[in-house]
């Protein structure tokens, strides 16, 4: 079969190249199409980003659906966070000079509505009702003698010192906008951009820093917060796509060129890592797949595996060349010693990449499966286009390539190397393993070690403005990360509440306002409103709704009568209403415990809740002086406190507190750090608090937020991940026993990858990198390179070895041409990767990195652990006998057996959720039967026969 | 002939007529006077009077609430200027008690007074801004008490059958104390009840108050139901009056701190 589709594309070379450009072209042009003319292509999938670290976590997650709905029933937004700071003037940032600028920012942002940010919503965009700055707050103070006073904190930009400087003592003094929009020292001020949807950040983020350019004072902008860093990452990891994956690519070809000396060879490769890119990705838009950070990194795994068999193939055709100086026996003799090799390469890290399709996180699986694919289309590509492509190239040119060149420098170099490592495994094979064994130790060590931690502003370097921002503005703040606390009586479940039906209402009526207004509110005539009810219409008839030119007269004027008017002395008897807990004082006052306990964390700066809107308003209402900061003793005086503190110009500033009906409260909590690991100690320390101190009503609590959401996707997928190695690992070994017919040698080829694994995290642990996202990912890399060299060494070396009957014969050759494909395979990609160390954004220097590093390590796991190996267990593994079926082999049969039943128990473990303990009593019951079953197996006459014949 | 004669007379006599009543209507009313009457006749109605309303608010997610309330008004002079305002708060329950009161000035700050039973406690509110929410609904301070014609200048830009429709802009220096860049209001031409004003800001319509019902009372055209609608909040409160009654002959001490702890239950029902 292998040697058919070889012939094949030898046979058809145009033909093969052909097809190969018409499906590139398709795969360019079909994603290409809807996205530059969304209109025309309904039908098909344009190219859509996705950058939103959510999206880790599945739609219908339970997390994720309570954060939403939280978000919803406390109309909560995600924010745009504008700090100004200036630590050299005296006065910081409350000068005369800085609030015009931050006043005129202010109006600025109120216009980052609608069509300035590209929405047909005139209301999307900042929603300017709820943002946070100086001239958008409202101070509530003594006035007069017994006298309260309401008022914007900053109507105007202040004209003298004195008024600048009023601005920050008010401000100081109301403790919500204290540490949160007004750092403590009055250096720093911060503006919160409530934005109705996070794909808006980045526009809002650019139009925010073209309008701060035009600023002249001497104070600093930055611009932070969650979603403006997703976004920014976002269209940095474009760039970055755009930048690293060409520059890795001529690192390559550089490489290769260096390597191989043939322009017009090379090519080849680089075409195979290119189109299998162009295939995969047009794969995933076409089929209507989001690119999210995750599978934006698919082009940088194809391309490296993607290239790794051809350069096999190179390999052997530049070394076999000269022997015939014929191109098509050369290929195909290259052909059928790779064959076999290259398939299971490709299959074992197609399925080490599937395996990823078993984590809970969607991305992931996108991921996994893509990769796979990828894998197995450049699989195809190399086989069908490799061959075709050397037939295209015309002889001649071909004259003096190849192994003629003795004194070349490179080979003698790489040989000499190549001869001393192999000696080396083969005299001092016991030194090289103790070697190992120490390695083994050390690196578990590191791996322990390990700090599983994320952090998405921390794909950011350290010099990056979202890094420069985070840092200053934490410094100044109770912190930029927001978590939110949610609060509710033990019994209700406000997250699974399904939306209000009233909802669809409440749109109906502001749609319908919306569209008078629609000709500029010039064209009287258009806008103006219906009649009412009661005003009598001065034409015969009636205006109908339908045409609005002018306003329905109400009833009692001619107007449409209303719609049945209600007897008022028949009110229904309603249910008695649930009790508004947020009303009760001793609940308020364990609420404000909470916090100072949250406070004591040392992460958290600054938490704003319902408790402190009461304190604050009532200290006012009563006289001003600190004592009357305090709860006070009655539901009827917090709801009456209340009643007045919506009497402002904010009056909706209560609902992102607290409900309606009192019945969910929510704390907002300021965390300086945005560490995954910090939020969770966070919500350790107050779990523990509500242990030892139970609430006076039964309440529950839930975390909810970004910083949240980001703790619950990572613990899901280092997990997921951790399960998804397990099960490829194990998948890769049950292929190996199958390819290699063997137990022994299967585990064999398993060992590059472990050492390979193993020193990685021992790394990570010992640098103290923290475990997160890029690098999981890296590990199923490591499955599908590491396994792939050790295929190579050990299926030329076993044929090896039947050629010349000893380890000691054939290991001279096995570190000949297979242990120099090897060599150069991790120089090629290795070096290649390089380039990706200059990005600018973390993920992608940690992906260049590593993979550096898992080249190199397998590289060594591969030319040193394994010979080393087979020369000390030689006997085992060459055993006299010949070759015969698994089920004769009663070792290799129970290895096998328990291989797939492990397999089998990971799989239904990951689908089903079953408890680890039931499964692993059916595993142990299974165990012993398969056992039995093997060794009756290998006693049967026809093994007997067949297996113990001399070879 | 002597036909012909009569039909032209006759069409001349009805024209001679009919003219000056219509340019009456059109020509000598001024855009101010226009404004004043609607003023008039949204706030100034009767010597005095009071009514129940119920007030319900219902955010952009649907949810309502409900308040209740009993106003008692009284106007001081026959200018349509000095009034005395007295709100005092029926449901919910726990708000139950809390009186509003205001001595409204034209030409300086009005006077109000807060009074918390839970608190135990008489505030005046330092008067500033009247733009503030009324009592957490859409409806501004401003809306219940009446704005100022004097504050704006005001400009007819339309007559129709129904309404004069006229376009008010803040005067230069009234501009910061306002969030709106303009206003347009229909004032209905037959009775002069504003039945509609809608506000604008940077070029759209945000924020709409609307009269859906109106109600011969005593004589007197009474809007018994309005709405304001906040566009950019997406919520919306709707006053209902029930019981309104003109010319009850309220006490002028009724409008004194010494009422505010002690209601006049006589008056509230």
């Amino acid at each position: 079969m292998g040697d058919a589709l070889v012939r094949f594309g030898m046979n058809r070379p145009w033909l093969v190249t052909g097809v190969i450009v018409a499906v590139s072209l398709a795969f360019v042009v079909l994603p290409a199409l809807p996205s530059l003319w969304p209109d025309a292509f309904p039908r098909l999938h344009p190219v859509q980003v996705d950058t939103d670290p959510e999206n880790m976590l599945s739609r219908e997650e339970a997390v994720r659906v309570f954060h939403n709905r939280m978000k919803q029933i406390l109309a909560l937004h995600e924010m745009v966070v504008v700090g100004v700071v200036n630590d050299d003037h005296a006065d910081g940032v409350f000068t005369v000079e800085t609030l015009a600028n931050v006043y005129e920012l202010t109006e600025f942002a109120k216009t980052l509505t609608g069509e300035n940010v590209g929405q047909d919503d005139p209301y999307a965009g900042v929603k300017v009702v709820d943002i946070i700055a100086p001239s958008t707050v409202d101070n509530i103070e003594q006035g007069g003698e017994g006298e309260v006073r309401f008022e914007w904190l900053m109507p105007a930009p202040p004209a003298t010192r004195d008024e600048a400087l009023a601005v920050r003592d008010k401000a100081l003094r109301i403790p919500f906008l204290e540490g949160t929009m007004v750092s403590e020292d009055g250096k720093a001020l911060a503006l919160y951009l409530p934005i109705s949807s996070k794909d808006l950040s980045y526009e809002v983020y650019t139009a925010l820093r073209a309008k701060i350019a035009t600023f002249q004072g001497s104070e600093q902008y930055h611009i932070t917060g969650l979603p403006v860093a997703n976004d920014v990452f976002g269209v940095e990891m474009f760039k970055q796509m755009a930048i690293s994956a060409p520059l890795a690519m001529l690192a390559i070809f550089l490489l290769m060129l260096f390597f191989f000396r043939k322009l017009i060879l090379i090519v080849s490769p680089m075409i195979i890592a290119m189109v299998s890119v162009i295939f995969t990705m047009g794969l995933l838009v076409v089929t209507g797949n989001t690119i999210h950070i995750m599978s934006s990194m698919i082009p940088i795994f194809i391309m490296p595996i993607a290239v790794l068999d051809s350069i096999h193939i190179l390999s052997e055709f530049f070394e076999r060349y000269q022997e015939t100086r014929d191109r098509r026996t050369t290929m195909e003799n290259v052909m059928r010693a790779l064959f076999v090799p290259m398939l299971y390469t490709s299959l074992t890290s197609a399925a080490g990449f599937a395996s990823l399709a078993l984590t809970p996180i969607p991305p992931v699986q996108v991921f996994g499966i893509f990769v796979g694919i990828g894998v197995m289309i450049a699989w195809v590509l190399t086989v069908l286009f490799i061959p075709a492509f050397a037939m295209l190239i015309p002889e001649r040119r071909l004259q003096n390539f190849g192994a003629v060149h003795h004194e070349d420098e490179e080979k003698t170099l790489s040989r000499g190397f190549l001869k001393w490592l192999g000696e080396l495994t083969f005299h001092r094979a016991k030194l090289v393993l103790a070697f190992a064994a120490v390695l083994v130790l050390v690196t578990i060590y590191g791996i322990s070690q390990i700090q599983i931690n994320d952090n998405p502003t921390r794909w950011f370097k350290k010099t990056h403005p979202i890094r420069v921002a985070d840092r200053v503005l934490n410094e100044h703040f109770g912190g930029t990360y927001m978590a939110y606390l949610a609060l509710f009586p033990e019994g209700d479940d406000p997250g699974a509440l399904p939306p209000p039906p009233a909802a669809q209402a409440a749109e109906t009526p502001a749609a319908e306002t919306g569209a008078p207004s629609l000709p500029g509110g010039l064209d009287a005539g258009a806008v103006a409103p219906e009649l009412p009810e009661g005003l009598g219409a001065l034409n015969d008839e009636p205006p109908s709704r339908a045409d609005s030119a002018a306003p329905a007269l109400p009833a009692g004027l001619g107007g449409e009568p209303e719609e049945v008017e209600e007897p008022a002395a028949a009110p229904v008897p309603a249910a008695p209403p649930a009790e508004e807990v947020f009303k009760e004082p001793e609940v308020l006052r364990y609420i404000a415990e909470l916090q100072t306990h949250l406070r004591s964390t040392g992460i958290v700066g600054k938490s704003n809740s319902l408790t402190d809107i009461v304190k604050t308003v009532h200290r006012e209402l009563i006289d001003g002086a600190p004592e009357s900061y305090r709860v006070p003793d009655s539901p009827a005086a917090v709801a009456q406190c209340l009643a007045q503190y919506q009497s402002s110009h904010r009056p909706q500033d209560l609902w992102h507190m607290v409900t309606p009906d009192y019945r969910v409260a929510s704390v907002w909590v300021q965390l300086t750090s945005g560490d995954n690991k910090d939020m969770s100690k966070v919500a350790a320390a107050l779990d523990d608090y509500i242990t030892r101190n139970p609430p006076p009503r039964a309440l529950k609590h839930k975390w909810f937020g970004l910083t949240y959401i980001n703790v619950v996707w990572q613990d899901k997928m280092v997990w997921g991940m951790a399960e998804a190695f397990m099960g490829s690992f194990l998948v890769v070994l049950f292929m190996m026993i199958l390819l290699f017919r063997s137990g022994l040698w299967g585990l064999l080829s398993m060992i590059p990858l472990t050492v390979t694994i193993g020193l990685i995290y021992g790394v990570i642990g010992y640098i103290g990198k923290d475990y997160d996202m890029p690098v999981a990912v890296l590990s199923s890399l490591t499955l599908g390179m590491a396994v792939d060299f050790a295929i190579h060494f050990l299926a030329r070396s076993r044929t090896l070895y039947a050629r010349h009957g000893s380890w000691e014969k054939a290991y001279p050759y096995a570190f000949g041409e297979p242990g120099r494909a090897i060599m150069r395979n991790v120089i090629v990609i290795a070096v290649g990767f390089l380039p990706l160390l200059a990005a600018p954004l973390v993920p992608y220097i940690t992906v260049g990195f590593f993979l550096a590093s898992i080249l190199f390590a397998s590289g060594i796991g591969t030319l040193l652990f394994l010979p080393a190996l087979v020369r000390v267990a030689e006997p085992l593994l060459f055993p006299k006998s010949k070759v015969c079926s698994i089920t004769c082999m009663c070792g290799t049969c129970v290895l096998t057996g328990v291989t797939g039943l492990l397999l089998v128990a990971v799989n239904v473990y990951q689908f089903l959720k079953v408890g680890i303990t039931t499964l692993t009593w059916v595993t142990l019951a299974v165990l012993p039967v398969l056992a039995i079953g093997c060794f009756l197996m290998s006693r049967r006459e026809k093994c007997r026969v067949q297996c113990d014949e001399p070879k | 002939m002597k036909r012909l004669h009569r039909i032209l007379w006759g069409g001349l006599l009805a024209a001679l007529m009919l003219a000056p009543a219509a340019t009456v209507a059109a020509q000598e009313l001024s855009a101010d006077e226009i404004v004043r009457k609607a003023k008039h006749m949204a706030y100034y109605q009767g010597k005095d009077g009071n009514a129940r309303v119920k007030m319900t608010i219902t955010d952009d997610q649907g949810r309502k609430r409900e308040k209740e309330l009993t106003m008692l008004r009284k106007n001081m002079d026959d200018q349509d200027q000095e009034q005395r305002f007295y709100v005092y708060f029926h449901q919910p329950a726990d708000e139950s008690g809390t009186v509003f009161m205001v001595w409204k000035h034209v030409g300086k700050d009005d006077d109000r007074w807060l009074y918390l039973p839970a608190l135990g406690h008489v505030k005046r509110i330092a008067a500033s801004d009247e733009r503030t929410s009324f009592v957490g609904s859409d409806f501004f301070y401003e809306d219940v008490s009446g704005r100022n014609p004097e504050e704006d200048n005001h400009e007819l830009i339309k007559t129709d059958d129904t309404y004069y429709v006229v376009k008010s802009t803040p005067k230069p220096e009234n501009k910061a104390k306002v969030e709106f860049d303009s206003y347009t209001s229909y004032i209905h031409k037959a009775t002069f009840l504003p039945v509609s004003m809608q506000f604008e800001q940077g070029g759209k319509v945000y924020r709409e108050m609307k009269v859906l019902s109106v109600k011969d009372i005593q004589g007197y055209k009474t809007t018994v139901k309005n709405s304001v609608k906040d566009l950019s909040r997406g919520s919306e409160t709707i006053l209902e009056y029930t019981s309104v009654k003109y010319d009850i002959g309220l006490p002028d001490d009724v409008f004194t701190e010494r009422y505010l702890r002690n209601p006049p239950r006589e008056h509230l029902e």
